[in-house]
């Protein structure tokens, strides 16, 4: 018996020591053949995940060679301590799939949804197996933190938990403000800005005088309009940093392309992490959605669906710059916003739907979160730099992004998790179920009166 | 060769759903089509260059001059089918 499970422990050691792009395969065609996907489906599958992900590598490299030394000679001649480069989410969720114990969290985080869903827990049947990456992020970091599978499943059970729930509560937005109904957004990178602006949009509704500000900027589409296109970002960000490193105008404009370079591309390999997830994605929707056929539920979808509004465009293009501002004034931030400049509207999206479109609010509520954002990924660059790079994503200074624990829902769940875990996790499951107590009262008060 | 410009809030996630399925879809109707992915905020800079936008959730633009069809069905999986052929029924 022993003999068995040393070979077993010995194999599991040489897929893990031969690197990601051998051991993505074969964890992905796992997954989707215990998810009844045909083996050379799922085969393929894996191996255009294990595409993308030496495809995103590359990028980061690319990144990595140009910013790397620029951001060094900022610091150097202007003091703007930014050390910490954004390269994106789609670089961070490239990471998760890379981890060992991805599949165990992928199947909790689905059996807990389909728990939640047969005791009435949540309305949202998620079966957004891509975005599953925000949650399980949070228990890979905490693995990789404690070495303790233990935590890291709890840390993603409590992820899931707490999205399942926002997901719920904002429903009501995304079918009043948005115009869609039965659906929710059950990504991490959208609602985890709610915790921030549903107490802040209380709080401005009781203050005399600013309770009432709101302007439009219907121009601001027209004016800023080249914010919204990553390759004018690109360019844009890569000559000013250029030029703040006190490089000659060609330099500058080179490292300008090569920003170009990295914002046009960095999706276009993460697309390919989606298109290998898409099979698997349909298995386990097909899976679910027969378990809970005839009960009215919200289908839980990416929040690419709402993002395309109006004031939500508007306020990320008007934020676009006012983030790098703050970045560069907002005292203990040394992240540098980058790749997920492009993705801003994800994070403000909600924001935007609990102002109702209020503008001033949307931007003033947006800053904050966003301060939140940068101060979280500060702060948990370290582990998250160090777990690239256990993954064989090689970046010589700090990496952060916008998404992992630098998302408010996330760094709490993580610092709970890793600092002082047997204070802390019970105090946030404690708030968190006052929040939930409070919450379904509101929600049978609402009920009665209609 | 039709040209369809797939929008979603980031050119990666639901626009590539949208996009598989869309081209199963002219695959088995035997229609040649060139899809192409982007972020909702690049289409009003490339809209023009296409026969058919798609977007996977709500958008509006009054200056876009081609027509345009929300596939959240294609998401949802209800009435993905009528989008299917409602799709089509511009690449004809």
């Amino acid at each position: 018996m022993e003999a068995i499970l040393d070979i077993i422990y010995a194999g599991f050691q040489t897929i893990l020591n031969a690197g990601s792009l051998v051991m993505l395969p074969i964890i992905i065609t796992l997954i989707g053949l215990i998810f009844g996907v045909k083996f050379s489906k799922a085969f393929k599958s894996g191996v255009t995940i294990a595409i993308g992900f030496a495809g995103i590598n590359l990028v980061v490299n690319l990144l990595k060679s140009n910013i790397g030394p620029a951001a060094q000679a900022m610091v150097q001649n202007f003091g703007i301590n930014l050390d910490i480069i954004d390269v994106g989410w789609g670089a961070i969720a490239s990471v998760t799939w890379a981890s060992p114990i991805i599949a165990i969290l992928v199947f909790e985080i689905l059996f807990i949804n389909i728990v939640m869903l047969t005791f009435k827990l949540t309305d949202t049947m998620d079966v957004d197996i891509w975005n599953y990456h925000h949650m399980a992020i949070v228990g890979i970091m905490v693995y990789f933190s404690t070495n303790s599978v233990f935590l890291a499943m709890g840390a993603s059970a409590v992820m899931a938990v707490v999205t399942f729930k926002l997901s719920d509560w904002t429903q009501p937005l995304v079918e009043k403000y948005f115009g869609i109904p039965d659906v929710s957004l059950p990504t991490v990178s959208a609602v985890s800005s709610v915790i921030i602006a549903a107490p802040m949009n209380w709080l401005i509704d009781r203050i005399p005088v600013i309770n009432k500000i709101d302007f439009s900027i219907s121009s601001a589409k027209k004016y800023l309009g080249f914010f919204g296109e990553p390759m004018m970002l690109g360019i844009i960000l890569g000559v000013g940093i250029g030029l703040l490193a006190k490089y000659d105008l060609a330099q500058s404009f080179n490292l300008g392309v090569n920003m170009a370079a990295v914002m046009v591309l960095i999706p276009k390999m993460t697309s390919l992490f989606m298109e290998g997830l898409m099979p698997i994605s349909e298995a386990a929707k097909k899976f679910t959605q027969s378990r809970f056929k005839g009960r009215k539920l919200f289908i839980g979808l990416d929040a690419a669906v709402v993002v395309g509004n109006e004031n939500v465009i508007t306020t990320s293009l008007i934020l676009t710059p006012l983030v790098i501002a703050l970045a560069v004034i907002l005292p203990g931030n040394r992240v540098l916003p980058f790749a997920d400049l492009a993705v801003l509207t994800f994070r403000v999206a909600l924001v935007v739907a609990i102002c109702k479109g209020n503008l001033f609010r949307s931007i003033i509520i947006g800053l904050v979160t966003m301060a939140a954002v940068l101060l979280a990924g500060t702060i948990t660059s370290p582990v998250l730099t160090a777990l690239a790079t256990s993954v064989g994503l090689q970046f010589d200074g700090g990496i952060a992004s916008f998404a992992a624990t630098a998302l408010t829902e996330s760094f709490l769940v993580f610092e709970a998790f890793t600092k002082n875990p047997m204070i802390s996790i019970p105090v946030l499951l404690l708030v968190f179920g006052i929040v939930w107590f409070f919450m379904s009262k509101k929600k049978k008060v609402a009920q009665t009166e209609e | 060769m039709k040209r369809i410009l797939i929008a979603c809030g980031n050119g990666v996630a639901t626009s590539t759903v949208v996009a598989s399925k869309i081209k199963d879809k002219c695959e088995a109707e035997g229609i040649a089509v060139n899809v192409v992915q982007c972020k909702l905020l690049e289409v009003e800079s490339k809209a023009s260059d296409f026969d058919l936008l798609v977007t996977t959730g709500k958008y509006s633009n009054d200056d876009i001059n081609i027509p345009v069809v929300g596939a959240i069905a294609l998401l949802t999986g209800i009435n993905e089918e009528e989008t299917l052929e409602n799709i089509v029924s511009h690449l004809k």
